[in-house]
């Protein structure tokens, strides 16, 4: 063990083609990798430090905890992707191609999150001394992996050192190979069981009680995905959601169902109702964005608009008109009607003008909407919006004798409030998704599309773009308009301030933008991931303290770096992002692309 | 009184400021069809550049005189680091990704260029005072300080300098062609790297310029100063056309304007009182901007194009 | 490359390793919580926005209820009970507030909150207290309407029972400055500005009502936005209207640059405001532009207490960021409230605290509403609607680069 220490950053020099940068046979390197693995994940269950303090209890010899349970599932994948790689008959599928690029990745995957914990620990305890030998076990035995991972071949035949090396490393083979037909039963079996895995890492991540343990489960989470992607498996999964379209979406939504079922703690019920609030904006801005082209850099406001028209017809005795208090379902068109009037009045004068005059125009808007909110208080404006005070004290909505305000009990599960709105807000997303694929697929849609691509052309082919465009954009408002409704009860009331152009928290006009690119523009699920995505780090970051909005604002520079199309890339950007970025092979293109249009049709 | 004459110096002061700043959008624009959103922050930056040649590099006592200059060189100096920097290590990266993707660099460039400030230099958590030039001037019925004078002078110098050296300069008539049509200005043996490093680096200087005014007209600057300003500098290089240098600055002089007029004197106009005063004067600049681009959809000086998405 | 890249690699993983190394120690001066058996570690939950916008006030909130956590534990003020503080960002955002409020009243160690700054984030916050029977103490909330209902100029009517505020009320500030400026300072004609946000609005509607009451004259109003910088208008503006007396409701950001060029333009006219702007800062960036301005702060002055000496010296000395000025003592003493309350449950309760979390925290509120103690702000105690009694309100005017107390009163 202390010679394999010494090992890894000692020695540079390329070697020929069948070993890796570090010079031992293959046999000895896949050996090392699943020893390694499995160290690691035994090294989990010791203590590694000696006191509480630290978040987590990391000081029980036994079984893991906290950040423990992190490294735990690294090197159990590390090992099972090895496993495979033996060819151990059951486990072929999890590495279709038979590449090495996977157990790199969760190799790396396990190393970065042990260390992680070890230097948090040292760095937050104060030294190196906090560590009990547990600690040092387990950041020894996530280097072992490494070590076999880094003296497998690489897949690529390159033989030139330094970057081009590790990148052949990390890079997926071009040809996977095409999976085997399976039953539809057994297809829906996977999804089901991967939508469920799904939630499963999601709420764990939403639960994730300390900024320390977010940290370590992105890492294992973008090392996992990636390390499936090169494997293949993320192609062959989404052929199969390909396949099974309307399942998955109906999948997607129980899963969305069952989360606030699995929390017992209504402050993730809370964030959860705000993820979804975020991200249904993010989707009404993605037809806007995605599939118009159109910038808007005051969507924000729609969603004031919505929220105060709900506000207003609430029957809040802070609304000016008091009296008044619709039923949900009335109140939710209505803002829904008031945030598509000023969608139409926006957008009638202005959606003749291209590109970047458009966007200062909404941003302009965005202002004015905020600004003359802020005004009318009867003070320095008419009194509608009794201004800076905002509209408080709405009541919570009633359907049927349900009230949202009261904690029920649903067949041995306890709904609190936030559980409740979530459940609404699922509704509404639902809705807003339909609409949304509805929309996409429809004649308007590729009449969006064509104006977005070229608007030149679009128009001479005969697409009237300026009635289009009026209908993206009077549409996308419509829809932030409904989430706004929800979201002005689920706040208990509405206030200017968080519909500016841009702040630290969501939503505002350019983080709604932002969830939109990161996630991947044009589909369903990048604006809701990129906002949940959004809303959770800075949430889960405070434990930076006051350096939480640095970090945040370096994520973002980093994550556009890496992955400019966004999370979760649409199939037609894509292509378009690697024709003009660098040679891509062809015949690969064709066999994602191909699929999805014949099952379209299907 | 007739308090007219003094409104408008008061807008065409601000519109300077804002014109200065409208240069940086305009030219990286005009080149990369980008909106570095960061800019504002690079404004930013660039007086805190100033602040520390004044504070922590001048011996105590140093006049004015001196020390204007040498705070200009210093906050330059930073401010065009900070552009340089974003272009090559944030921009650069993204040139050929979609084109949103800049936009959310710029807005992570913009918050993490803010929390270092405020973060890393001392006392920049609340606003620190910037030492100004305070004596006053009375001219006619408009009072103006030395502040004022070095803002307008610098404006000037600057435009004048920048026009000649569009114009004359062989980099200059490279930038030009550059904007016209990159692919063939590379192929005539433009380096347009070069170019756009130095759309960024005369942007940034530029923006330490107004920084440097903006300090010595207000007395203090703080580490989110960039965002609204960075915020009616855009508006005002689209509203000047943007891409078209002469725009900015007109573009920021009829903004500054527009915004001090209004926050002046809508509130006299018999059924607007309530509608009047500084707090709805950003929404009346954006009535401006909005018509004027209904009318003239290219902006004031701004050439139209047949296609700009 | 790859050589160079290694290199970096190594040396930043070795000098890491050394630094860590170097100040390791296992540093055992932490609260010995687990070991006794009768020691039980409560939280009091913080909420201001810490990061962006308002955040050196903010921080300010923060390390104010710090100090008052660190003192009890220091004095044992509640025998075998050791307070921490979990302070959570709301950016001054109403919906971060509110998930901030379901993270604290989902924590069972938690007894009560103090925060948060903005009144638009308190509006968000007080259903989810009420409903989790929590106390919540704002050091610095400031509109009639969180205690004393819509209609709190004829009929006040408390809406939420576990709201506690130790600031005053714009109405109690508001009256106060309108009288020491038409009586006091004597002025007639004043010039009213606010920045539109609930607190600068508020307090200068009343001063603004209460000053034409007295028989002054108000010349004119204006509004500004927070985060504007250049008021060349406004002081045009004002310089034209002939006022003796700039009354500004709002913070020390922008008042701070509407008295330098007030001053500036010629216009030697003080600018009189409300405690928001009672900080230093606002005398270090006005610099001797504020010499002569005013401010309503609550409380007796400082100085005149040794306890509030010693919060200041504590605050300098342990090096906290953030401005104590404003909020910072209103926030100690909303944290030392939770915790007296905690004691007066315990003594009640037979020396023992109750052990489900929910009695505590109901027994907290029912105690925390019969406060009667001295703090560094003067008298914590509060009426039937959550109001502080404290109506001691105290007159500062910068001379000499500082802020000198030249009235107290009490408001009626």
């Amino acid at each position: 063990m202390t010679e394999t220490t010494k090992t890894p950053p000692a020695d540079p020099t390329p070697a020929p083609a069948p070993h890796g940068l570090i010079p031992l046979p293959p046999a000895a390197a896949r050996a090392l990798l699943l020893l390694g693995s499995v160290a690691t994940a035994a090294s989990a269950f010791l203590a590694w430090t000696w006191t509480a303090e630290f978040p987590g209890d990391l000081t029980i010899t036994g079984y893991p905890g906290g950040l423990q349970w992190l490294t735990f599932t690294a090197g159990v994948l590390t090992a099972l992707l090895t496993l495979a790689s033996y060819g151990i008959r059951g486990l072929g599928w999890l590495l279709p191609a038979r590449n090495n690029a996977p157990l790199v990745l969760t190799a790396i995957g396990g190393f970065a999150v042990t260390w992680f914990t070890v230097i948090a620990i040292s760095a937050e305890l104060g030294g190196l001394a906090n560590l009990e030998p547990g600690g040092w076990i387990a950041a020894i035995a996530s280097l072992i992996p490494l070590i076999g991972a880094f003296a497998l071949p690489q897949d690529g035949n390159t033989t030139d050192g330094g970057k081009e090396a590790l990148k052949a490393y990390i890079a997926k083979p071009d040809r996977i190979p095409a999976p085997t037909p399976t039953a539809p039963w057994i297809q829906r079996a996977a999804i089901t069981a991967v939508t469920a895995l799904g939630l499963g890492v999601f709420t764990y991540g939403i639960d994730t009680e300390y900024g320390e343990l977010f940290v370590g489960y992105l890492i294992v989470v973008v090392f996992t995905v990636w390390a499936l992607h090169t494997a293949g498996l993320l192609d062959r999964f989404s052929h199969l959601i390909a396949g099974n379209r309307s399942f998955t979406l109906a999948m997607g939504f129980l899963a969305a169902i069952a989360f606030p079922f699995t929390q017992t703690n209504d402050h993730y019920a809370n964030i959860g109702v705000n993820i979804l609030i975020f991200g249904t904006v993010a989707l009404g801005l993605n037809i806007v964005v995605g599939l118009a082209g159109l910038l808007d850099l005051g969507y924000v406001a729609f969603l004031g608009v919505g929220a105060y028209t709900a506000a207003l017809v609430s029957g809040s005795e802070f609304s000016k008109f008091s009296g008044v208090q619709f039923p949900f379902w009335a109140a939710a068109l209505t803002g829904a009607a008031a945030s598509l009037v000023f969608g139409v009045l926006i957008g009638a004068p202005t959606l003749r003008l291209r590109g970047d005059y458009l966007a200062i125009v909404t941003l302009g808007f965005g202002e004015i909407f905020r600004i003359a909110v802020n005004n009318m208080d009867g003070d320095s404006g008419p009194d509608i919006t009794n201004g800076p005070n905002g509209i408080p004290a709405i009541p919570d909505l009633d359907f049927f004798g349900f009230d949202f305000g009261e904690t029920h009990d649903l067949g041995g599960f306890t709904l609190g409030r936030f559980a409740n709105y979530y459940l609404l807000m699922v509704l509404i997303m639902a809705i807003v998704v339909l609409v949304y694929t509805r929309a996409a697929d429809s004649r308007i849609g590729r009449s969006w599309i064509a104006i977005r691509e070229d608007e030149t052309a679009a128009t001479a082919m005969g697409i009237n773009g300026f009635r289009v465009k009026l209908i993206a954009f009077a549409l996308g408002a419509a829809l932030a308009g409904l989430a706004g409704t929800v979201s002005a009860h689920v706040t208990y009331s509405v206030v200017p301030t968080p519909y500016q152009f841009a702040g630290s928290t969501p939503p505002n006009s350019a983080f709604l933008l932002a969830a939109v690119v990161l996630g991947g523009m044009g589909t369903v699920a990048g604006p809701l991931l990129g906002a949940a995505l959004l809303y959770l780090l800075p949430e889960k970051l405070v434990f930076l303290q006051d350096k939480s909005l640095l970090a945040f604002g370096i994520a973002l520079i980093l994550l556009m770096r890496f992955r400019p199309e966004g999370i979760i890339a649409n199939r037609r950007r894509q292509l378009e992002f690697h024709e003009t970025g660098q040679l891509d092979v062809p015949q690969q293109t064709t066999l994602t692309d191909e699929p999805a249009v014949t099952k379209a049709g299907a | 009184m007739n308090t007219l004459p003094q409104q408008l110096a008061n807008g065409l002061l601000l519109g300077s400021m804002y014109g200065l700043i409208a240069i940086g959008y305009t030219m990286v624009y005009g080149i990369v069809q980008l909106i570095n959103f960061a800019h504002g922050e690079i404004f930013m930056t660039g007086a805190f550049g100033a602040l520390t040649v004044y504070f922590y590099v001048l011996p105590d006592g140093t006049t004015m005189w001196a020390a204007v200059p040498l705070m200009l060189i210093g906050g330059a100096i930073v401010a065009i680091l900070v552009a340089v920097g974003a272009e090559r290590f944030a921009y650069r990266p993204l040139r050929q990704a979609p084109r949103l993707a800049p936009l959310i660099t710029a807005i992570g460039l913009s918050l993490a260029l803010q929390e270092v400030v405020r973060n890393f230099y001392p006392g920049a958590d609340k606003a620190r005072a910037f030492p100004s030039l305070d004596t006053t001037h009375d001219i006619g019925s408009v009072t103006i300080k030395d502040a004022d004078i070095f803002l307008i002078l610098a404006a000037v110098v600057c435009m004048a300098s920048l026009a000649v050296f569009v114009r004359r300069s062989r980099t200059g008539r490279a930038m030009q062609a550059t904007a016209q049509d990159p692919d063939t200005a590379q192929l005539m043996g433009i380096d347009t790297n070069r170019i756009i490093v130095i759309a960024f680096a005369i942007g940034g200087f530029f923006a330490a310029v107004a920084a440097v005014a903006y300090g010595l007209k207000y007395g203090n600057v703080d580490y989110r100063m960039g965002f609204l300003m960075g915020l009616k500098a855009f508006t005002a290089a689209v509203l000047g056309g943007i891409g078209n240098i002469y725009g900015a600055m007109l573009g920021g002089i009829v903004l500054g304007i527009a915004e001090t007029l209004a926050s002046a004197y809508i509130d006299e106009i018999p059924g607007m009182q309530q509608l009047g005063g500084q707090s709805w004067a950003n929404v009346w600049a954006f009535c401006l901007l909005i018509l004027v681009l209904l009318f003239r959809p290219q902006g004031l000086l701004g050439e139209r194009v047949a296609d700009r998405a | 490359m790859r050589q160079r890249s290694l290199v970096i690699l190594t040396s930043v993983l070795t000098t890491g390793a050394l630094t860590l190394t170097a100040c390791g120690s296992r540093d055992d001066s932490g609260d010995k919580g687990g070991d006794s058996g009768d020691s039980t570690t409560l939280t009091i939950g913080v909420d201001a926005p810490l990061s962006g916008e308002n955040s050196t006030t903010g921080l300010g909130i923060q390390y104010g209820a710090q100090i008052a956590v660190d003192d009890a534990n220091k004095n044992k003020l509640v025998p075998g009970v050791t307070f921490k503080l979990k302070a959570l960002d709301d950016k001054a955002q109403p919906a971060t507030g509110q998930s901030n409020a379901t993270a604290l009243t989902g924590d069972d160690t938690v007894v009560g909150a103090v925060g948060p700054l903005n009144s638009g984030v308190a509006q968000t916050m007080q259903q989810v207290f009420a409903s989790a029977d929590m106390v919540q103490i704002s050091p610095s909330n400031t509109a009639p309407e969180l205690t004393q209902g819509k209609n709190w100029q004829t009929t006040k009517e408390r809406p939420y029972k576990t709201y506690f505020r130790t600031a005053t009320t714009d109405e109690l500030q508001g009256s106060f400055a309108a009288d020491y400026a038409y009586n006091g300072l004597k002025k007639k004609k004043a010039f009213v500005v606010d920045d539109k946000q609930t607190y600068g609005a508020g307090l200068a509607r009343i001063f603004n009502a209460k000053f034409k009451e007295l028989g002054g004259q108000v010349v004119a109003t204006d509004h500004v936005n927070t985060g504007d910088k250049d008021f060349g208008s406004l002081v045009t503006k004002i310089k034209n209207s002939g006022a003796d007396l700039l009354y500004y409701g709002g913070q020390y950001d922008e008042s701070s640059l509407i008295t330098k060029q007030l001053k500036d333009a010629g216009v030697k006219i003080p600018l009189f405001g409300g405690d928001g702007m009672f900080a230093s800062t606002y005398i270090e960036t006005a610099g001797k532009a504020s010499e002569g301005d005013l401010v309503t702060s609550v409380g007796v002055p400082a100085d005149t207490l040794p306890a509030a000496k010693q919060f200041i010296a504590t605050y300098k000395s342990k090096g906290y960021k953030g401005d104590y000025g404003a909020y910072g003592a209103y926030s100690y003493d909303a944290a030392t409230a939770i915790i007296n309350a905690v004691k007066a449950v315990k003594d009640a309760n037979g020396g023992k605290l109750p052990t489900d979390s929910k009695e505590l925290r109901s027994k907290v509120v029912d105690a925390v509403q019969n406060s009667n103690f001295d703090g560094i702000s003067g008298k914590v105690s509060f009426d039937q609607y959550g109001d502080t009694t404290n109506k001691q309100l105290t007159v500062y005017q910068v001379t000499k680069g500082e802020w000198k107390s030249v009235k107290t009163g009490t408001a009626d």
